[in-house]
């Protein structure tokens, strides 16, 4: 009797330990997939955002880049794997111009605004005061929007009324009367200065940030043996700038790419397909001719080529700096 | 010593006016847009061109506020834009940044990187599904349309801020706030928010000024007039006008860029902290 008394007591022991333990785990799993689903109510907008908006279109434009597709007339993108990226690349005779704008445009666009920047921002630094002015000075382009950049340059280097060829004209060079922007040979140079009119805060930024980063004890001491400014410069602050110089450069040229305002503004991708751009060049494919499936093709090329060269320019000076880090 | 203190003045002050003069240089386009928008139309397109203005008048800032309605409407456009955009893209990335750094779970470096990779990748292949998403659904020529990519675009920045701010605080906070009862809301709203103020000031400043100057989304996605903002706007007048007004573009240029300078001398330490932030970063 008191045997099995006993017994049963063991059992009920055991299956209220069982039902507590079941309790318990039930709570804690509830826990875990409340937890869970607050996660996921953080994640929600970002991941609305993001997917509809960003990750879809990229997919959906890789498959429309393999595809003939006219807007107005198909009803359906049709197949036809890398035939088109064949022909965009090696027979397009228009995306050919845009690639050699693109460089033209990039190069004095990348030197005018590296070196201003950067000369703008060792001198901003040695400043005693003023530096914030100067700073919000300089930053300033930055809101304006790039079209109206456009017509502010357009205004400015306006031919015979234009206040740039009146200067010109005050420092004797006379008989020069030439249309900046409707010159085949000049316009997409002013493009890019006007482009790195707007860019230089951005740099700049990049570069102070930098500049202030580099311990002062460094220079100091560079003075102290008997370096002047320039050695100073040269030999101390730049090679402890590398890596900022790095990030600026791939945020130049990455924006040397996303060109689109200037050339729809002020030039129309003219005189002719003088100042035609790879963005340029992929819009009017696709809102213009409704081409979709070559847009994508000019798109997507234009990705690959930022990706590379930023590769690239990570590869050239990564060691140096993982060495310095 | 004396000598050495002498031409390190003397070096600071050479500095100071190389850098005005730079600065002069650098600036004299937008002086010469305002200078421009100041005077009357016949002084402005007298040849040879003058500097400095016979006559400073209004005459073209009140031409613009009372007689082009198109600007008006331009103008409401690009605010209610702006600022829907603003919103949405600070409650998305307060609860993004939330989760992305103080929360840790499978995928998120993956995921993360992929919203960074965003801001390299050319906007225009989002633009071209875009666009034929937005004629699939009617989203066309309405605010909507242009507000919803736009806060895409600008999450990233967004997103990049606010996780700093959030990595930032320590997981003291966390554990007594919720030892005090609080559940994970309340702890994201009233406890951790409140920290990231400053983040959230950088996020707006920053996709105020995105969203104010975006010309390409603008310009494909709205067709109808009506539905312009400004920078897309003024192009549209100009070509509209043709070339014999400068004035008045000056006067519109000016009116453009005055409410986003506002903002920006208000919140310009946040803005240059939240950029360097998230150039340095992605």
């Amino acid at each position: 009797m008191r045997r099995r008394a006993a017994g049963i007591q063991v059992v009920f022991a055991a299956l209220s330990f069982l039902e507590i333990r079941k309790a318990v785990i039930s709570q804690r799993r509830k826990r875990y997939i409340r937890d869970r689903l607050n996660l996921l109510i953080f994640l929600l907008p970002t991941i609305f955002f993001v997917f509809v908006f960003i990750a879809f279109p990229i997919g959906y434009s890789a498959y429309l880049s393999l595809t003939e597709y006219n807007y107005a007339r198909d009803s359906a993108p049709k197949f036809i794997g890398f035939r088109g990226y064949i022909h965009t690349l090696f027979h397009d005779v228009f995306f050919h111009d845009a690639l050699l704008n693109q460089v033209k445009f990039a190069i004095p666009y990348f030197i005018a605004t590296f070196t201003f920047s950067l000369g703008l921002a060792i001198l901003i630094n040695e400043l005693v005061f003023g530096t914030r002015f100067f700073q919000v000075l300089f930053y300033l382009p930055m809101i304006i929007p790039l079209s109206l950049v456009g017509i502010i340059f357009a205004w400015v280097l306006a031919p015979d009324i234009g206040i740039f060829d009146h200067i010109l004209r005050w420092m004797g060079v006379k008989n020069w009367n030439i249309d900046w922007f409707g010159n085949p040979y000049t316009a997409i140079y002013c493009l890019a200065i006007a482009r790195s009119w707007k860019m230089i805060g951005f740099t700049l930024i990049i570069f102070l940030a930098g500049l202030q980063a580099i311990p002062r004890e460094l220079r100091e001491a560079a003075k102290v043996d008997g370096a002047n400014f320039l050695q100073e410069i040269f030999k101390v602050v730049l090679p402890n700038l590398k890596p900022y110089l790095l990030i600026g450069g791939i945020w130049i040229l990455i924006n040397s790419i996303k060109t689109f305002e200037l050339p729809a503004v002020v030039t129309e991708g003219g005189p002719g397909t003088s100042t035609l751009t790879l963005y340029l060049y992929s819009w009017k494919l696709a809102f213009e001719r409704l081409d979709m499936g070559r847009a994508s093709q000019v798109a997507y090329i234009t990705a690959a080529i930022i990706l590379v060269l930023s590769w690239v320019l990570n590869r050239i000076f990564r060691p140096e700096t993982a060495r310095r880090a | 010593m004396r000598r050495l203190l002498y031409i390190w003045r003397k070096n600071r002050l050479t500095i100071f006016i190389v850098v005005t003069l730079l600065a002069l240089i650098y600036i004299s386009p937008l002086l010469w847009m305002l200078n421009t928008s100041l005077r009357p139309t016949w002084d402005i397109y007298r040849f040879p061109p003058t500097i400095i203005p016979r006559k400073i008048t209004l005459e073209n800032y009140i031409y613009v506020l009372t007689q082009m309605s198109g600007f008006g409407r331009y103008f409401l456009n690009s605010v209610v834009v702006t600022f829907s955009t603003v919103i949405l893209v600070l409650i998305a990335s307060a609860m993004g940044g939330y989760a992305f750094g103080v929360r840790r779970f499978r995928g998120q470096n993956l995921l993360f990187t992929g919203v960074i990779l965003v801001l390299t990748i050319p906007y225009i292949m989002y633009l071209i599904p875009i666009y034929m998403m937005e004629d699939k659904l009617g989203l066309q020529n309405n605010w909507l349309g242009l507000i919803l990519p736009y806060v895409a675009l600008n999450l990233p920045w967004g997103l990049l801020i606010m996780r700093g701010a959030f990595s930032t605080i320590p997981l003291d906070i966390r554990d007594a706030a919720i030892i005090d009862g609080c559940n994970e809301f309340q702890l994201w709203f009233r406890v951790m928010l409140p920290i990231t103020k400053p983040a959230l000031a950088a996020t707006t400043i920053i996709t105020f000024v995105f969203a104010w100057q975006e010309y390409m989304f603008a310009s494909t996605l709205m067709t109808k007039n009506q539905w312009q903002t400004l920078p897309v706007g003024i192009v549209w007048l100009r070509d509209e006008l043709q070339t014999l007004v400068y004035g008045r573009i000056g006067a519109m240029v000016v009116l453009t860029i005055v409410p986003v300078f506002i903002l920006f001398l208000a919140f310009r330490n946040f803005f240059i902290k939240g950029l360097s932030e998230g150039m340095l970063k992605g």
